[in-house]
């Protein structure tokens, strides 16, 4: 019994002494990081108005999704697994399976560092394009931008990112002929590109084309610039013009995303955007082609540690009543406001 | 067998003892310079090497430590800098995963007989999780080592300064390798071999 118990202490003390040892010539870890996220969303018409993406029921304290992902690198070979449950990360974000109700990938590729400054990377991807993104996480406010709600979620295919230094570097890749789906409709026919330059310390821009027989062409500029510790600005614009065998038309629209920071926990955000569907047969969801709206949302994010309260307003304002609001008494509006309470705990 | 209670008393003391000291040797590495700034700092007699011996050793550390980064003259003499960073990990265990990257300053200053060294000016990056899963850092955010108790809490900050500590005495153990200019040695595993002749 003296023997085990002496035997025991040494062996938990070696085993302290060995974690305490050099943590930085240990093994990368797999790393698991994700989000879940909750809300409720009052819309002052009473019924669901504004048609952007996720947050959708209303009166109703309801779920976005449980996002988990997988990433691990090891020499210059990584992976990474993204799967999402819930309405946000099924039917809301990307196509459903057969069963019409299933887990959903948000990534899932493979990546290879050539050398320090050339990656190759290929498999399903989140779309490189916009400022918004699918994970709650990942946005300042919680309800979504029509230029992120119209463009594309996910593009599968194959790209090469150089890194001239680390102020410029360029992507360039082939991609599946249809956004949001893990199959092509025939073939690989999407071409893609990115620049991205970083001028100044806290300032980054994205220039950003995809463009595909199918797919239609959509040009993208996302910037944003850290102008003090405090106070960030977010600039998100572009264009697109679906294929000719989908239709003519297509939408163009610009977001600006200033962001105090007025304590270390408490941030507040505005986004203005401007969004319009061109003239043409190609329907967004949004105001009717040759029509556009004015959309105002503040927002406020409250940290807690890896939890952030997110409250937030939204206005928007179409320029034709008959752009599809309708206020609580059924008759066509030109405007739509709504309160979202949001809590998402990222880890 | 009633002797095995105080037995077992005094070897749990043991345990949590040699728990706690190793727990808190690696930040306690650190100190703080003239100006409050985290500083790693050592001074190093080398009895019979000059202070040019020395110089050029620790100039030939610093270009084969960090190969992205050339080696500068210091504003002193026989001074010498290189900077470099490393990643910083936050969590335990299954959820540990890249918090950071710090950078920092590596200063070589010699005189005959004599050499000291100073790891410094460290500055925090935080990452955040990007649209493809990858932990980036977040463009504009840097923190000096000395204001992340005010903008991360005393639990992650002490995570962050144990992992610096123990980098620094990792790099220390390389920067007296240089100077001793010690052939570093690999161990040779013993090839296992048996005859087959004589049976």
């Amino acid at each position: 019994m003296k023997k085990r118990l002496l035997l025991l202490s040494f062996f938990v003390a070696s085993v302290f002494a060995a974690s305490a040892q050099d943590t930085t010539k240990a093994d990368p870890p797999l790393i698991i990081s994700g989000s879940v996220d909750t809300y409720y969303k009052y819309d002052f018409s009473k019924h669901s108005n504004i048609p952007t993406s996720f947050a959708s029921d209303n009166n109703s304290i309801s779920i976005g999704m449980i996002d988990l992902a997988l990433k691990k690198k090891v020499g210059k070979a990584s992976f990474v697994g993204e799967l999402s449950f819930g309405p946000r990360g099924q039917a809301q974000s990307i196509p459903n399976s057969d069963d019409g109700n299933s887990f959903h990938i948000q990534n899932l590729y493979v990546s290879y560092d050539v050398t320090d400054k050339f990656n190759l990377t290929g498999g399903y991807m989140a779309t490189f394009m916009g400022y918004e993104v699918i994970s709650p996480a990942g946005n300042f406010n919680y309800s979504t931008s029509y230029l992120f709600t119209n463009g594309p979620f996910q593009n599968p295919g194959f790209k090469a990112t150089y890194a001239f230094t680390s102020k410029v570097s360029l992507m360039a890749g082939i991609f599946n002929d249809s956004w949001n789906a893990y199959t092509s409709v025939n073939q690989v026919n999407t071409f893609g590109a990115q620049l991205m330059v970083a001028p100044v310390k806290g300032w980054t821009a994205y220039l950003n084309v995809l463009t595909g027989k199918l797919s239609g062409t959509e040009f993208d500029l996302t910037t944003s610039y850290q102008i003090t510790d405090a106070f960030k600005l977010g600039l998100n614009a572009a264009t697109f013009k679906p294929a000719d065998v989908v239709g003519t038309g297509g939408f163009t629209g610009v977001a600006l995303y200033p962001q105090l920071a007025v304590s270390k926990d408490v941030t507040f955000g505005l986004r203005g955007e401007y969004f319009k569907t061109k003239t043409g047969s190609y329907a967004t969801l949004g105001p009717a082609p040759g029509s556009s709206v004015f959309a105002t949302t503040l927002t406020a994010n409250i940290k807690a540690g890896p939890l952030t309260v997110i409250p937030e307003f939204r206005l928007d304002n179409n320029k034709d009543v008959n752009d599809g609001f309708i206020n609580k008494s059924g008759a066509p509006t030109k405007n739509a406001s709504q309160f979202v309470l949001a809590a998402v705990y990222a880890f | 067998m009633a002797y095995l209670y105080p037995m077992k008393k005094a070897l749990f003391s043991l345990i949590c003892l040699l728990c706690a000291q190793i727990a808190f040797a690696q930040k306690d590495s650190l100190a703080f310079d003239e100006g409050n700034n985290y500083i790693y700092y050592r001074v190093v007699d080398k009895p019979t090497l000059s202070a040019d011996t020395l110089y050029k050793r620790g100039w030939d550390f610093a270009a084969a430590f960090n190969q992205s980064t050339k080696p500068a003259k210091g504003k002193a003499e026989s001074t010498l800098n290189t900077s470099g960073k490393f990643i910083v990990y936050s969590g335990v265990s299954l959820m540990r995963k890249e918090g950071g990257e710090i950078s920092y300053t590596i200063n070589i200053q010699t005189k005959d007989q004599r050499y000291r060294y100073r790891i410094s000016n460290f500055v925090f990056k935080p990452y955040q999780r990007d649209r493809f899963g990858n932990m980036v850092p977040i463009p504009g955010i840097e923190v000096p080592l000395e204001k992340m108790s005010t903008k991360y809490g005393k639990k992650e900050t002490d995570n962050y300064l144990d992992q610096i500590a123990s980098f620094c005495i990792n790099t220390a153990s390389k920067i007296k390798q240089a100077m001793d200019k010690q052939p570093v040695i690999k161990k040779a595993e013993p090839v296992k071999k048996v005859s087959t002749e004589n049976w």
